[in-house]
């Protein structure tokens, strides 16, 4: 005691502290023991939590959520911790009832009897597993810090709570955890004036002989109960767990050899363009069987140690719990990552195969005009021209190498099994596709050379790593050479001007094609150029007689009834159309423009670079309308800017001095469209795109391909059952966006595949469920026709006496559990 | 930039990984960092209904009755205020002729906002609001944000459309509606102070609504150089 005092006193002064007039009250100033100070403290809490019978709040409906409350406390140098857990109730609505000492017990009785349903290896959330083994709403713990293993210290424990649990009138089950922390050993017990009830729990490393078996345990359990039982009253329940570990007959798939189109002797495009998906090895890590009986009579099954006719085959249910792996690798996936990982890669693309030096990226202005190989691959091919010695060899085989390129470029060939559709559609993001995968990536037409490029390129990349890819990029960029050479425009790509909201590969493509189209439709028009413009103006509105010089050139149509200023008619020039610009030139414009800055001087500056394509919309005017004036363009170009009066007169915008416009017309002279400095250089143009796809990083060629990849990838994950996605991308960096996307395919191809595992066994039926017959015969067929031993055995065994219900369960793996309530009557003497 | 240390931080931050592999649009001239985010606005609409004097007026506080008509694009900056935030408004002033529509369409892409403009006392530059949407849809992002405007409301003799029939318009395109004049200053910077509004609004909209993207936001955020976490409905910016 004395020895003590130090620490009475400070619990003392800790109880001082917290004194209200209700502890005032109760407060027994003659506790002197350090026990009776534990005692008293634990009352304390007791009464604190309102736990006692009369005080417990109790609801009539609760929610599946543990809440919980504790308190900390020392005795005997030990560090206790007391917590009190309950199911949280739905509404704050208490229960009408009176809670009194007969509803609580009959409560806690129906708990227990509805838990023998249930199997004690199922979760209720709750932080100790009493609850689900014994049925429990709510409950009181005592956890010593370290292990409670001497047995007085447990005895001194045990009546001290008691005696609290007894002096409060407690209305919630009490258990205290003892022995090693790693048992689940719990000693429980709740008492009112008429019955006991105990809640015990065996946890043994090794399974002793007797508790092997039902027959052992039925008799323990009956030798545990204190009032007489019937015979056979004894009701069973069972549940034999089974855990195949062999589940290759439940992947759904059998694993693809995802680069057997690298095989020369059977190539098969359609090998190719069929994407891997799906996981490469089983993505399930075990099925657990459970062959569960829900109840029967003790005599009706035979399961001693010497024989037993329990078989599983004629459990009346079935049921299945499927374990995925952790990491469950992707085929899809894992092709997409592997170029997400190229965007790290900073190399020119021509370096990994050692020919940026040969290809004069170094130094671009001087490459142009020699090109190292300028006949396309596939002529040579066609035309079975054997190859040139210096000619770089890469590290794809030509006859492997040959048919990719035929799969991208099939105009080259004859055969047009993989012609490109007539009509490439463009699926913009719109209201039809509003939750498809990755809608937010730039797209180009579907299944056009954009997607078999970016697909073959991914493929060839998975397979044969950069090299392989490089050298894919090198012939595709070659082919494209040979058609700006040969004015042959690139198939597979939506016609027209570059289309900002396709992919950039796609716009440079469209720019190359322009640049093709322009030039083929130039060298046509240049023959015979002299006679349109002749014939152009030999109109039959008088102006034959005119000098050469002063003969109208280039018109289009009349403007109208429209009229000059001096009476002649209207005439809308030709023009040039404005130059077609992929979106990072347009970018690069803007960029410019900004540079500039916004004072006025700057502002004049941008009017005279825009002012390019109104020079020369002038001189094209003036070529169709010789002796026409700047308000007579401007009746054309700019109506709200022209007034009709006198036949024509100029808007006060139009007459500020010193005004772009009319010094521009000032400097215009009568030149037509066709005989005009081209705003569009298609030379230029062709070559520019040549080279800038020539002259990628590894990272940028990636950047390129990865729109049409992920697209591709997400039609597949729908075509393979994916769900729709729910993320949408509202930035303007690439590179996140891809991230996102690329998490979006992992995730959709992971859950795809789980999918299938779940269905391949479950049939129609959901996880969880008894199995149907087919489900059982699937999965016993699966195990070889035979079922392993058992990883695990429960018994539930149950009775109803004069008392109360009793119960008894027992779980057997490689430990032994065994948890019993038991209630008796109290009788006094 | 002195009064802005913390910012000024944040924004250098921005700027290293913008010079990754970010949008050029986005990234901002070295020389000036003084702003926390920058809005791309375009100003469209038919030709001389008033675009340059509406620009002018906003950014200069100045009118003069007769601008040059524009030659194909120009641009200012003003930089604004919003919850403690400096705002920079890259402001796009394009030509309305039909022949520069080529040209200044090109510049739709990475505008976060519009502002459409008729003339209340032309009837022709009313009936192209429907094609100039056309156009935003066409050419703009998503999620860009337009604002409908009548200007010339000071000329009321000659007025030919009814403010009742552009509020009805601007309710049939689901886009707000505002009658301004530049002349006498009205209602201009409601016009643009709105807009940035909105723009923060659908910001942190869909900022919201996108958790993938807030998980490792981080870069897409930066792109509008919003600070992260900054999801509260109304806007800090």
């Amino acid at each position: 005691m004395e020895i003590n005092n130090g620490k009475y006193c400070k619990i003392f002064s800790k109880m001082n502290e917290e004194i209200d007039e209700y502890d005032i009250y109760h407060q027994d100033f003659t506790t002197v023991s350090e026990w009776e100070v534990f005692i008293a403290r634990i009352e304390e809490i007791l009464n604190e939590w309102r736990l006692a019978k009369t005080k417990i709040v109790r609801y009539p409906t609760v929610s599946k959520k543990w809440i919980s409350k504790s308190e900390e406390f020392s005795f005997q140098g030990i560090n206790f911790k007391l917590s009190y857990h309950a199911l949280e109730p739905v509404s704050n609505e208490e229960s009408t009832e009176d809670s009194d000492g007969k509803t609580i017990f009959q409560e806690l009785q129906n708990g227990i009897w509805d838990a023998t349903s249930h199997f004690m290896d199922e979760d209720d959330g709750s932080p100790f597993p009493v609850s689900i083994w014994f049925g429990l709403k709510r409950y009181l713990m005592f956890c010593p810090e370290i292990p409670l293993v001497d047995g007085s210290i447990i005895k001194v424990v045990m009546s001290s709570v008691n005696i609290a649990f007894a002096n409060v009138n407690c209305g919630v089950p009490f258990f205290v955890k003892i022995r090693e922390h790693w048992q689940h050993n719990y000693l429980g017990f709740y008492e009112d004036n008429e019955y006991k009830t105990s809640f015990d729990v065996i946890n043994l490393k090794r399974i002793s002989n007797q508790c092997s078996h039902l027959t052992g345990l039925v008799s323990l359990f009956k030798s545990k109960i204190s009032s007489p039982v019937a015979l056979d009253a004894v009701m069973v329940s069972a549940k034999f767990s089974y855990e195949l570990k062999d589940s290759e007959a439940f992947a759904w798939r059998k694993v693809t050899h995802s680069n057997e189109f690298l095989s020369v002797d059977g190539f098969d495009v359609k090998k190719l363009i069929e994407l891997p998906f799906g996981s490469e090895r089983n993505p399930v890590a075990s099925i657990l069987l459970n062959a569960i009986w829900p109840r029967f009579r003790e005599s009706t099954i035979v399961d001693s140690s010497t024989f037993s006719d329990i078989d599983p085959l004629m459990a009346p249910v079935w049921k299945v719990t499927l374990k995925f792996r952790e990491n469950i690798a992707c085929q899809l996936s894992e092709t997409i990552s592997k170029v997400m990982n190229l965007l790290e890669n900073t190399a020119l693309i021509m370096d990994t195969l050692g020919l940026s030096r040969s290809l004069g990226i170094v130094n671009p202005l001087h490459k142009i005009t020699e090109a190292p190989i300028t006949i396309s691959k596939l002529v040579k091919a066609a035309i079975g021209q054997s190859s040139n010695t210096s000619e770089f060899k890469g590290p794809l085989p030509d006859d492997l190498l040959m048919p990719l390129l035929y799969y991208v470029f099939p105009d080259a060939v004859e055969d047009d099994t993989f012609n490109y559709p007539k009509q490439l559609e463009v699926e913009f993001k719109s209201d039809t596709n509003e939750n498809k995968l990755c809608n937010y990536v730039k797209t180009s037409p579907e299944s056009g050379l954009v997607w078999r490029l970016s697909v073959t390129a991914a493929r060839l990349h998975d397979a044969g790593g950069l090299p392989y890819l490089a050298h894919f990029w090198y012939e595709f960029v070659q082919e494209l050479q040979y058609r700006w050479e040969h004015k042959i425009q690139v198939p597979g790509v939506a016609g027209g001007a570059p289309n900002a909201r396709t992919c950039l590969l796609h716009q440079k493509l469209q720019l190359l094609n322009c640049c093709i189209q322009r030039v083929d439709s130039s060298t046509n028009q240049g023959g015979n150029s002299s006679d349109d413009e002749f014939y152009d103006c030999s109109d039959d509105d008088g102006t034959d007689d005119l000098p050469p010089w002063d003969k109208p050139v280039g018109r289009l149509h009349r403007l109208d009834n429209a009229t000059l200023k001096n009476g002649a008619p209207l005439y809308v020039p030709q023009t040039q159309d404005p130059a077609p610009k992929t979106e990072d030139q347009l970018e690069e414009d803007a960029e410019l423009m900004v540079r500039l800055g916004d004072d006025a001087r700057a502002s004049e500056l941008r009017a005279r670079m825009m002012s390019a394509s109104l020079l020369s919309d002038m001189e094209a005017f003036k070529a169709a309308n010789p002796g026409a004036e700047l308000c007579d363009f401007v009746q054309w170009y700019s109506p709200r800017d022209w007034l009709p009066d006198e036949g024509g007169k100029l808007g006060a915008r139009m007459l500020l001095p010193g005004n772009p416009w009319a010094e521009t017309w000032s400097v215009s002279r009568p030149v037509p469209a066709a005989r005009q400095r081209r705003l569009f250089d298609e030379t230029r143009e062709a070559e520019q795109v040549l080279h800038f796809l020539r002259s990628r990083t590894v990272s940028a060629v990636a950047e390129l391909l990865l729109p049409a990849i992920l697209r591709v990838a997400a039609a597949k994950c729908h075509e393979e059952g994916a769900p729709r996605g729910s993320v949408s991308v509202g930035g303007v960096d690439k590179r996140r966006t891809f991230e996102v996307a690329a998490r979006e395919i992992y995730d959709a191809e992971r859950e795809v595949c789980k999918c299938l595992c779940v269905r391949t066994v479950f049939g129609d039926g959901a996880e969880g469920e008894p199995l149907d017959v087919a489900g059982r015969s699937r999965v016993l067929s699966a195990a070889g026709g035979a079922l392993p031993l058992p990883a695990r055995k429960e018994f539930t065994l149950r009775v109803k006496d004069s008392v109360a219900p009793q119960t008894m369960r027992a779980a057997l793996s490689t430990d032994m559990t065994i948890i019993g309530v038991f209630t008796e009557r109290i009788v006094c003497l | 930039m002195k009064e802005l240390v913390a910012t000024d931080n944040n924004t250098s931050e921005q700027h290293e990984e913008m010079a990754g592999g970010g949008d050029p649009k986005w990234q901002k001239d070295a020389a000036d960092q003084n702003f926390d985010y920058m809005f791309k606005l375009l100003i469209i609409g038919n030709s001389s209904v008033g675009k340059t004097s509406f620009l002018f007026r906003y950014a200069d506080d100045s009118f003069t009755s007769a601008f040059v008509s524009t030659v194909g694009i120009d641009f200012k900056v003003k930089t604004v205020f919003r919850h403690d935030k400096r705002v920079k408004l890259q402001i796009w002033d394009t030509a309305g002729q039909e022949r520069y529509r080529t040209i200044t369409t090109a510049y739709y892409r990475g505008a976060m906002g519009f502002i459409l403009m008729y003339d209340i006392t032309n009837e022709e530059s009313f009936n192209s609001v429907q094609d100039w949407v056309t156009q935003i849809k066409t050419y703009s992002w998503d999620n860009a944000q337009v604002i409908l405007v009548g200007n010339k409301c000071d000329m009321e003799e000659e007025r030919v459309v009814s403010a009742e029939r552009g509020r009805q318009l601007a309710e049939q395109l689901g886009v707000e509606f505002y009658e301004t004049s530049a002349k006498e200053n009205i209602n201009v910077k409601a016009v643009f102070e709105r807009l940035v509004d909105i723009i923060c609004d659908k910001m942190s909209e869909s900022l919201d609504s996108e958790p993938a993207m807030l998980a490792g936001g981080a870069r897409g955020q930066r792109l509008t150089e919003q600070p992260q976490g900054n999801s509260t409905p109304n806007c800090n910016c």
